[in-house]
């Protein structure tokens, strides 16, 4: 302890270059939880989600639409207890950047369907009983500071959905007690859509409750042999699965977003390094004096490794501790529907906080290794 | 008693395939509570010999024996802290931390022993006390004049007390005023906190200061009678000279 203030002094030095460097860092660091953040929140939908659940698409997309006669066939099929279906509606709030998830339900076999939404008895009577009701996440509510019985307006984002907008009547706020079903979307009744679209009794995704989890599997195949060679054909597959999927059709994130961490993480190491390296290199009279007082070449090792540490944690808190601050999904409003909340957690701020001291160790291990190699006698000849 | 013993002490640089001679068998007494000064042209190994003395260099022959321990045996880790113990150095260029303040300078010795925080306060403060700094504890060196960084660094040289202190060209940066303040306190150290003091220089008038005077010439020393007759000094136990 009683180097640090030599440490912090050494660092200061030259502030602009130390206040790059903590820059560097701080954004790799930033950059790296927000990304964990992301992968972390497909993770916890996949981690929460139902295992009695199995949700059928069309096999083509799940951008097109199947009949709703689907459901019928679904629900007389041994071994499904309960079905539900919905459409994603794609409606603009004012502007396309306000992007959030609004589907058109069948309010009573989604509610049952989904006991992580948790409505309070009156606002979930209110939403059943208004055809133009909604109800909304809390997160969301409070990301527009919507109150029950606020108008809300969305313009149809598909054209099927036809030109004129669609007024709502907000009836209820639910929260989540899953990551399964986030808080962040915008439900409301199905037959209020499907009356004003160009294509009727088409619906995006019938939702199935396996009575036996452990056949849910089997029973996604049973569905989708039931419309093979049809118009229509299906894929059907349990929610755990489907999540996968749509993560998947965003292109394969974790190796993504990995790559980029890395890429980021590396590049400043450099930087880092570098700057330590320039640092040592303007310093070499200093240290050759602090050998001559007696200073053992592992405590002149010691030193620039702990300058490099302290610069790095430094830089390393401030991004961790933005990223916890700004990256909140519900703030950035980039979740809905399948898009997972997510946000930067306890855990992600550690691991940042891990990744600048590995960064600041490494970018001083070479400049310190020749620090307290440094030969005195040459070091000083330099000056005299 | 011998505080310094060299004994045909011999030092060369090799460049490339060159190798340079620096000191030819250098023998050398110096008695505790001396105060020598060690004169020559440039590129005499005037410095070379401080150097080996500090153990910041090795000889490449012979044996340097200085408070009762043989360093040129020891490994850089044992020497480092023979170093920290035994030796305060002082610079020709003062070679004070611009970042740190005369306080902090003066303290960097001391951060390697096991002193308290108050310790190492009350060490520092009797040191620039005794330069005469004691007001200039919280200045940075580049509010100080030369010749109060210099008067820094040699509080920063004695703060550990150590037994021998070696000065390379103190006063070689300095105007004559300052250079005669900075002289008139290493007598003071010899004389009054009986510090052994071994002084390169250039310059006669510092070298007056001193109680003996060697001649280095091409890395040997010589026998002069300017300052101090070596010949006629046998009670300090000084013995100079060059075997052969």
């Amino acid at each position: 302890m009683k180097y640090i203030g030599l440490v912090l002094k050494s660092a200061r030095r030259s502030r602009r270059r130390t206040a790059l460097t903590v820059l560097s860092v701080a954004i790799a660091v930033f950059l790296f939880a927000s990304l964990q953040a992301v992968l972390d929140g497909f993770d916890a939908v996949a981690l929460a989600s139902s295992s009695q659940r199995v949700i059928t698409i069309r096999s083509t997309s799940m951008i097109f639409n199947m009949p709703l006669s689907h459901a019928d066939v679904i629900k007389a099929t041994p071994g499904v207890q309960e079905i539900t279906w919905a459409n994603w509606f794609g409606g603009i709030y004012k502007d396309p950047k306000n992007f959030f998830g609004n589907m058109g339900v069948d309010p009573e076999s989604f509610l049952r369907m989904y006991p992580e939404i948790i409505l309070p008895p009156e606002q979930k009577s209110a939403f059943l009983e208004d055809r133009t009701g909604a109800i909304v996440g809390d997160g969301l509510a409070k990301k527009y500071e919507w109150k029950l019985g606020d108008r809300i307006v969305l313009k149809p984002g598909i054209p099927y959905y036809g030109t004129q907008d669609y007024p709502f009547t907000i009836r209820g706020i639910y929260r989540s007690t899953s990551s399964a079903v986030d808080n962040q979307s915008f439900y409301f009744h199905w037959k209020y859509l499907d009356e004003r679209s160009l294509q009727k009794g088409q619906v995006g995704w019938i939702v199935s409750r396996a009575a036996d989890p452990d056949r849910a599997t089997q029973l996604s195949d049973e569905i989708d042999q039931k419309f093979a060679n049809s118009p229509y054909e299906t894929k059907t597959s349990t929610e755990k699965a489907f999540t996968a999927q749509f993560a998947n059709m965003l292109g394969n994130l974790n190796v993504l977003l990995g790559v980029v961490a890395l890429a980021v993480v590396i590049t400043t190491l450099f930087v880092a390094g570098n700057t330590m390296a320039m640092a040592v290199r303007e310093r070499t009279t200093e240290i050759a004096v602090m050998r001559t007082l007696g200073y053992p070449a592992a405590t002149i090792f010691s030193l620039v490794v702990g300058e490099g540490l302290v610069v790095a944690v430094i830089g390393g808190a401030i991004g961790a501790i933005a990223a916890r601050l700004i990256i909140n999904g519900e703030y950035l409003g980039m979740a809905g529907g399948f898009i997972p909340a997510f946000g930067v957690d306890n855990r992600n701020v550690v691991i940042g906080l891990g990744l600048s001291a590995l960064i600041g160790v490494g970018a001083a291990l070479l400049p310190a290794l020749a620090a307290s190699r440094l030969k005195v006698v040459d070091a000083l000849r330099r000056v005299a | 008693m011998a505080l310094i013993e060299l004994r045909d002490v011999t030092k060369s640089y090799r460049r490339d395939a060159i190798e340079i001679p620096v000191l030819d068998r250098v023998t050398i007494t110096v008695p505790e509570g001396d105060f020598l000064g060690l004169m020559g042209p440039s590129g005499s190994g005037k410095s070379t010999l401080l150097n080996l003395l500090a153990g910041i260099d090795r000889p490449t022959r012979g044996s340097i024996r200085v408070c009762d321990t043989e360093i040129s045996g020891l490994t850089e880790r044992a020497l480092a802290a023979w170093r920290a113990r035994h030796v305060g150095f002082i610079f020709q260029l003062y070679n004070l931390i611009p970042v740190l303040t005369a306080f902090e300078n003066v303290e960097l010795p001391l951060l390697l022993t096991n002193l308290s925080k108050s310790q190492r306060r009350d060490h520092v403060m009797t040191a620039l006390g005794i330069v005469g700094l004691s007001d200039r504890s919280q200045h940075y060196p580049r509010q100080l004049s030369g010749g109060q960084e210099q008067r820094v660094a040699i509080a920063r040289a004695v703060v550990t007390d150590p037994t021998l202190l070696l000065a390379d060209e103190p006063t070689g940066d300095l105007d004559a005023k300052s250079a005669a303040e900075v002289l008139t306190l290493l007598q003071r150290l010899n004389q009054e906190f009986k510090k052994t003091i071994v002084m390169v220089t250039h310059d006669p008038h510092a070298a007056d200061r001193a109680t003996h005077v060697l001649h280095l010439e091409k890395g040997t020393l010589v026998e002069r009678h300017e300052a101090i007759d070596v010949e006629q000094m046998p009670a300090r136990n000084l013995e100079v000279g060059r075997t052969s």
